[in-house]
């Protein structure tokens, strides 16, 4: 990193701490410059990266599918217009239909049927024994189509434990996280910015 | 003095310096690898210079300061091996971050880019792209990030789709390791494997128990481990010291909360 880039990146990274004292128009400043830089970024980096090679150049190509997606993309705009902007729903249709004829096969294999079957596995070993009563009285606990009561109830507490334990250990994790973010700005402005490192 | 009324910023500072101080002046805490660390090693120790990867920069810059130790440690390993990598990105702010540090490790090894590592960059429509990739790479990336057309680069001659892939390793901070599962995964049959920060690790342990995932290295704290495995000092372990420091502390501060609130609530 450049001495500029240091310097621009410890002076924000100090605006954004300042907050943790109080807040200030320098911490709220630099929280919209980095919010307008984000969105600015991801602008670019679709236009370069997607529209340019998959809309512009096959137009400019005359090659057929270009103009497809340049019609889709341009009918995307009567969004804008009160009168035709029923128009853009046809390219949303087309996404929301294509997006979930591909996603609800490919989630249902990958989250439900193969999980599934490494819940109940033939191997009855201790953690199997865990996990099935763990996923069998948390789902327990989320079914509200009848009264909780007896050994429904049970069950259903059991649940309430297990996803106790894995809000603890989530939780647990984000601190860990969060700390690691710290540390590695505390590293460089004492270590890039400072040099006491 | 009444705890309960104490200014949250004196919490702060003392996170602060339980924070700085071990930084400079170091202990050396290190710790004892995981069997998941372990399992990581060995997966890349089993790849060779016959082999090509996928390895997708699935994170944002604010992540960064504890994904990058895990991305540093886990391809300097990968680089070291003589895989050839494929490089690309699902977050924007991640593509550039993970060019530059392929850039720079490849740099050590002497990979030469188009032969060892290619790197296609940003997409924004992961789940197209995904798919795509396991039909035909060069159509869905007809350039590369830096704007060259993929049908020159020597490696992509040969690597056409996953059939050519041996694994993929997503450097996410978030859930698009899940769509690798199921979109690379699942339907291709590609080995999927995770450097995860560490807030990730319990939505993606079940994955592994199941199979989906190969392997997960998550937070500094995998990556301190995995340095321990190679023998490297880097930021994981660097970090090690400061992150056990800010635990013993934020621990002692929730015993005294605890005790501060009970002694109150004894009062009243």
């Amino acid at each position: 990193m450049t001495p500029t880039g240091i310097w621009l990146s410890a002076i924000g990274t100090l605006a954004i701490f300042s907050f943790l004292y109080k807040d200030n128009p320098l911490y709220r400043a630099t929280e919209q410059i980095l919010v307008g830089l984000s969105v600015g970024y991801l602008i670019v980096m679709t236009f370069q990266s997607t529209l340019i090679p998959r809309v512009v150049e096959p137009v400019q190509n005359l090659e057929a599918w270009g103009f497809v997606s340049a019609i889709w993309v341009l009918l995307m705009w009567t969004r804008l217009s009160a009168k035709y902007n029923y128009i853009s729903r046809w390219p949303l249709a087309i996404i929301v239909g294509a997006g979930a004829g591909l996603s609800i096969p490919a989630m249902l294999k990958a989250r439900i049927i193969t999980q599934l079957g490494a819940t109940i596995r033939p191997d009855i070993t201790i953690d199997v024994i865990i996990g099935a009563v763990g996923v069998i009285s948390t789902l327990s606990y989320f079914y509200f189509t009848r009264p909780q009561t007896g050994p429904f109830r049970v069950a259903s507490k059991l649940g309430t434990l297990y996803l106790m334990v894995f809000f603890g250990a989530t939780f647990g994790y984000t601190i860990m996280s969060r700390l690691s973010l710290l540390i590695g700005r505390t590293e460089f402005l004492l270590g890039s910015w400072l040099g006491i490192l | 003095m009444n705890l309960a009324q104490l200014d949250r910023r004196w919490i702060f500072a003392i996170i602060a310096l339980s924070v700085a101080l071990p930084l400079m002046f170091p202990i050396g805490l290190t710790g004892e690898v995981s069997p998941g660390t372990r399992t990581f090693h060995t997966l890349i120790e089993n790849l060779g210079p016959e082999d090509v990867i996928i390895v997708s920069f699935d994170c944002e810059a604010s992540s960064w300061p504890e994904i990058g130790p895990v991305a540093t440690v886990l391809l300097r390993h990968v680089l070291e091996r003589g895989v050839k990598v494929v490089g690309t990105s699902f977050l924007s702010e991640g593509t550039a971050l993970g060019y530059d540090l392929l850039a720079t490790l490849e740099a050590e090894v002497g990979g030469e880019y188009g032969g060892d590592w290619v790197y296609l960059g940003f997409r924004p429509q992961y789940v197209a792209t995904m798919l795509a990739l396991g039909e035909d790479m060069q159509s869905e990336y007809p350039r590369d990030y830096l704007g060259q057309s993929t049908g020159d680069l020597p490696l992509l001659q040969s690597v056409k789709s996953y059939r050519q892939i041996r694994l993929v390793i997503s450097i996410a901070d978030d859930t698009m390791p899940q769509y690798w599962i199921e979109y690379a995964g699942a339907r291709y049959g590609v080995a999927i494997a995770a450097g995860l920060s560490a807030v990730m690790v319990t939505t993606f342990t079940p994955y592994l128990d199941s199979g989906q995932l190969k392997s997960i290295l998550a937070g500094l704290k995998g990556a301190a481990e995995y340095e321990i495995m190679r023998g490297e000092r880097g930021a994981g372990l660097r970090g090690m010291d400061a992150q056990s420091s800010a635990h013993l502390a934020i621990i002692i501060l929730v015993l005294v909360g605890n005790i501060a609130y009970f002694m109150k609530r004894k009062d009243t």
